[in-house]
């Protein structure tokens, strides 16, 4: 048996035997018909990705232990991920590199050290923790960013946050960023070059509509088995628990919400309540596949490959798959919005009536496809309309709730519209009609 | 019947579910109970423990086959352990390759049985035939074609025989094709809902719109009259002064709609608004779909046929074709799946009940032309989803024949190139074996496919000169990508849920896009 070779083009390290790389290597020595001219085939590309190339991994659930795995076998060698989970018995069916005695340890840590146990020499440094915990300083060491995230929310911070960084003046400042979703047999992957392609905000419309039950029905019509557990949830769980709060991921909780609803809908005669059905409403489950999320992470980590290597053209810059009937899939360009609060420089111009109240336009806000901002505080440039915070100044603001926007917005006088959870500002112009 | 459900669901809860209920949660919300069981009874073998090889067989016992083999006489080698997450890096390179990669693979579920076996696919074919036919599916990555030709043979010669998928890949490209024999489907969980038969109403719905009393009724009562219930009224009372036809014409139904709003006693009823947005459901005739129609004429429903065959499928496809004949209203048996509506709950219920109860006695009346014993659970099944069942004769594996060729070539260009160069990169290996690959005898090989009159396109050029810059590369990411795929449509096979992809699906990783031919 062969010891281990060292250094056989110069820029290996002592983990890589000789042919590590024969396959990766074919596409990496030479270009392809495709291949863009700035392509360094040889040594200086190899020398990049193995020994300088820097990738942030958003996310170590469904998609972030595939895109780890992946890129560790790609010849990225130094991966850092951030999680802020821990593991669930039901992850365990596609997060590959999780087993049931991990069960209640940290995503990041776990994922990290079994990928650095299998692939010898790749260096993975997990964060357990929030995105929002880091700085600007940290976001910047990166070359690229992947996202396999559940979050809108999330996604919508990291999307801002690397846009917000770019510096015209410092090409290095501007990190591409791919992201990946997946939901049952569906999915979708892209490419984003903050300030120059679409970004996520730009997209914000293409989000399915959560779905979103009126407290009336709930509370007095219900027909659904859904309008029974949300009644458990959100009426009758607060009413007997006060304060105690409910916790999804406590089966007991869940248990007991499952029994409500089940009295509820036999009071009503509604068939359907299960256990599980109860679980899926109160906790939003999404239904999730390791073929699914294979796919999409593979999809990610090739363009991460491409654009860290040059070796050949990326994704421009959108691939959506649908996999229920046959293999669907469309690969399209995504416009920029020129009003896209993020990217797009332009205000947003908003018509409202005159007679349209503060706390109505919040409500427009908060779930108009394009905006979707929850909990927004509004300011112009000279006074607060609504404030959500600090308690002072929310309750100062607060009787403006009922006024008329037209009563205390020129036309034409742009808006504030900032939330806690969101790195940007958004602009707003009313027009009244 | 529908309150002692109720009553049993309620006074009998349901204990919290198990730990293998909680692991396979989020496909079980896919796939049900049903498609978990044939999964976890199917057996999958693959051809090689090559890096995709493996991607596929992670994607299938993660969610819980009941057995997979890998059949591999290789050695790991130095670029094996380099590009494949189930071997060992280099402590595993000398070692049987599918050993190491069964080893590992089977610490990702302990319920999957897992076996190597080092022997040649070679002298399998000829000695031990019917151990390759006893397994559900059969994959084979990269297999030289002269042993895939082989292979398919054998697998094609009985119906009963595993389904085989041929995959390919070289550097970012990549194709798949399945063979499959004969595949039914009853769960496609299509997004298309049945009619609910508004232009159609049985007995009891019709009864019901008309005893309504709407011109002195409560006004609370009034904004919460289901929409089918305001449609189904307003359609009957149009048709009585329109010589019992539904609107026709574009005036007609938008006469019609402000009839509907018309009715309204107050400007904020949302029924109302509803069945106006719901309207064309009265003028669009519930008959049965083209795609279910088209299979009442499948040879497999003759009587000769159904004499002969065990397949419930088809004894179910048979009745189902009698009950649209005879059928008063020509249709397919009512289902009693009722979308949410604005309405209380006691018109919601009482609607639904009468949904119920008829669909209940569609259904006996459905089961009255079956000949054959069929499980309840599978009849109320097939009731259910009798407007989106599926039936797929799939084709031998074999080269595209020239009409599909020249058809694939003007529709999609570079789907047709993409797979005439892998297929060249098989034939000109095998013509040559260990002698590097030119893009002259590649070319060369597409045109001897095509022949000299086909005109080839330009991209040719561009999927040929990938294959020579990379004709043995195994991407790690095209590798996982075609994990997925082919793991996805395993699934699909297994658990006849879902509808597989059929023709060749190529798979494009530096524009980055999937197109099937030859479907």
């Amino acid at each position: 048996m062969a010891s281990v070779s060292v250094n056989v083009d110069g820029l290996a390290n002592s983990e890589d035997w000789e042919g590590r790389y024969f396959h990766v290597d074919q596409i990496l020595d030479r270009p392809g018909p495709r291949t863009d001219p700035s392509f360094l085939a040889g040594d200086k590309v190899k020398d990049f990705l193995r020994n300088k190339c820097k990738i942030l991994v958003i996310g170590a659930g469904g998609l972030g232990c595939e895109i780890l795995a992946n890129l560790a076998l790609t010849g990225f060698k130094d991966i850092h991920v951030i999680d802020m989970d821990t593991i669930d018995i039901s992850n365990l069916n596609r997060q590959f590199l999780f087993r049931p005695a991990d069960v209640g340890k940290p995503k990041a840590i776990v994922a990290a050290e079994y990928v650095m146990k299998r692939v010898r020499g790749v260096k993975v440094t997990p964060y357990f923790g929030k995105i929002q915990d880091k700085d600007v300083d940290y976001y910047m060491q990166f070359n690229l960013v992947i996202c396999g995230l559940d979050s809108v929310e999330a996604r919508r911070w990291i999307n801002a946050t690397l846009v917000n960084l770019v510096d015209t003046e410092n090409p290095e400042s501007l990190k591409p960023l791919i992201d990946g979703g997946t939901e049952g047999f569906k999915g979708q992957a892209r490419v984003v070059l903050p300030t120059i392609t679409s970004c996520y905000e730009c997209s914000l419309d293409m989000l399915n509509k959560p779905t979103a039950f009126p407290i009336c029905t709930i509370a007095n019509t219900p027909r659904l088995p859904e309008h029974c557990i949300e009644w458990a949830s959100v009426l009758e769980w607060p009413r007997i628990h006060g304060e105690k709060k409910l916790d999804t991921d406590d089966p007991e909780h869940i248990t007991w919400l499952y029994a409500a609803a089940a009295a509820r809908a036999k009071e009503f005669n509604i068939e359907g309540v299960t256990y599980s059905l109860t679980h899926g409403v109160v906790k939003s489950i999404i239904p999730a596949i390791a073929s699914t999320n294979a796919i999409i992470a593979a999809s990610c980590c090739n363009e991460a490959f491409k654009i860290a290597t040059s070796s050949a053209a990326y994704l421009n810059n959108y691939f959506m798959l649908i996999g229920t009937e046959g293999i669907y899939s469309y690969t399209f360009e995504h416009e920029k919005r020129k009003d896209c609060p993020v990217c797009g420089g332009e205000l947003l111009e908003i018509s409202i009536s005159h007679e349209t109240t503060v706390e109505q336009l919040i409500e427009m806000l908060t779930e108009r496809q394009t905006i979707q901002i929850k909990k927004p505080s509004l300011t112009t440039s000279t006074k607060h309309i609504y404030l959500q915070g600090p308690p002072q100044l929310e309750q100062a603001t607060r009787p403006n709730l009922e006024k008329k926007v037209s009563e205390l917005v020129e036309e034409g006088d742009p808006v504030n519209v900032t939330a806690s959870t969101l790195p940007f500002t958004l602009e707003l112009v009313i027009k009244y009609t | 019947m529908a309150s002692q459900d109720i009553e049993s669901a309620t006074t009998a809860l349901q204990v919290q579910p198990d730990n293998k209920a909680r692991r396979y949660d989020r496909q079980l919300r896919l796939w049900a109970a049903t498609g978990q069981s044939a999964l976890e009874s199917s057996r999958v073998l693959v051809l090689s423990g090559s890096a995709t090889s493996t991607s596929i067989l992670k994607n299938l016992v993660l969610p819980g086959i009941g057995h997979f083999t890998i059949l591999d006489h290789a050695t790991t080698s130095h670029a094996d352990a380099g590009n494949n997450f189930f071997l060992e890096g280099f402590e595993s390179v000398g070692k049987p390759r599918a050993s190491e990669a069964v080893r590992l693979l089977r610490e990702l579920n302990d319920s999957v049985d897992g076996h190597a076996d080092t022997r040649h696919l070679r002298s399998v074919i000829e000695s031990d035939p019917d151990w390759l036919a006893s397994f559900t599916v059969v994959i084979a990555h990269n297999l030289d074609s002269q042993i895939l030709v082989k292979l398919s043979s054998l697998l094609w010669e009985h119906p009963s025989h595993p389904t085989l998928i041929v995959v390919r890949s070289a550097g970012f490209l990549a194709e798949f094709f399945i063979q499959v024999h004969e595949h039914t489907i009853i769960e496609s969980h299509s997004e298309t809902l049945p009619s609910l038969r508004i232009d159609k109403p049985f007995p009891a719905l019709k009864e019901h719109a008309l005893s309504l009393d709407l011109a002195s009724m409560d006004p609370t009562e009034h904004s919460h009259i289901p929409y089918v219930v305001i449609l189904v009224r307003v359609l009957e009372d149009w048709k009585k002064s329109h010589g019992g036809n539904p609107p026709k014409t574009y005036s007609e139904r938008q006469e019609f709609k402000k009839s509907v709003l018309a009715l309204k006693v107050k400007p904020d009823e949302e029924n109302f608004d509803e069945a106006e947005a719901q309207a064309y459901r009265c003028w669009t005739e519930t008959t049965v779909p083209p795609g279910i129609a088209s299979l009442f004429d499948d040879p497999a429903i003759s009587p000769e046929a159904l004499r002969e065959s065990p397949s419930s499928f088809f004894h179910l496809l048979a009745a189902l074709k009698k009950f649209t004949e005879q059928s008063e209203t020509h249709t397919l048996p009512l289902t009693s799946t009722l979308p949410d509506m604005k309405a209380d709950t006691a018109n919601y219920i009482h609607l639904q009940k009468l949904y119920k109860t008829r669909a209940e006695e569609e259904k006996h009346a459905f089961k009255s032309h079956l000949r054959a014993p069929v499980d309840d659970a599978t009849i109320n099944l097939f009731v259910k989803n009798a407007h989106a069942l599926h039936v797929i004769r799939g084709a031998r594996w074999d080269t595209l024949d020239h009409t599909s060729l020249a058809n694939a070539l003007t529709e999609n260009p570079k789907a047709a190139c993409l797979h005439l160069s892998l297929s060249a990169l098989s034939a000109v290996r095998e013509q040559s074996p260990g002698s590097p690959i030119s893009a002259e005898a590649l070319r060369k090989q597409v045109r001897t496919v095509v022949g000299d009159e086909v005109e080839l396109p330009e991209c040719l050029d561009d999927f040929v000169g990938e294959i020579v810059r990379a004709p043995s590369a195994e991407l790690q990411t095209t590798a996982a990508f075609l994990g997925g795929m082919v793991a996805q449509e395993t699934i699909k096979i297994i658990t006849k849920q879902y509808v597989p992809v059929r023709g060749y699906c190529t798979i494009d990783l530096i524009e980055t896009w999937t197109a099937v031919i030859g479907s």
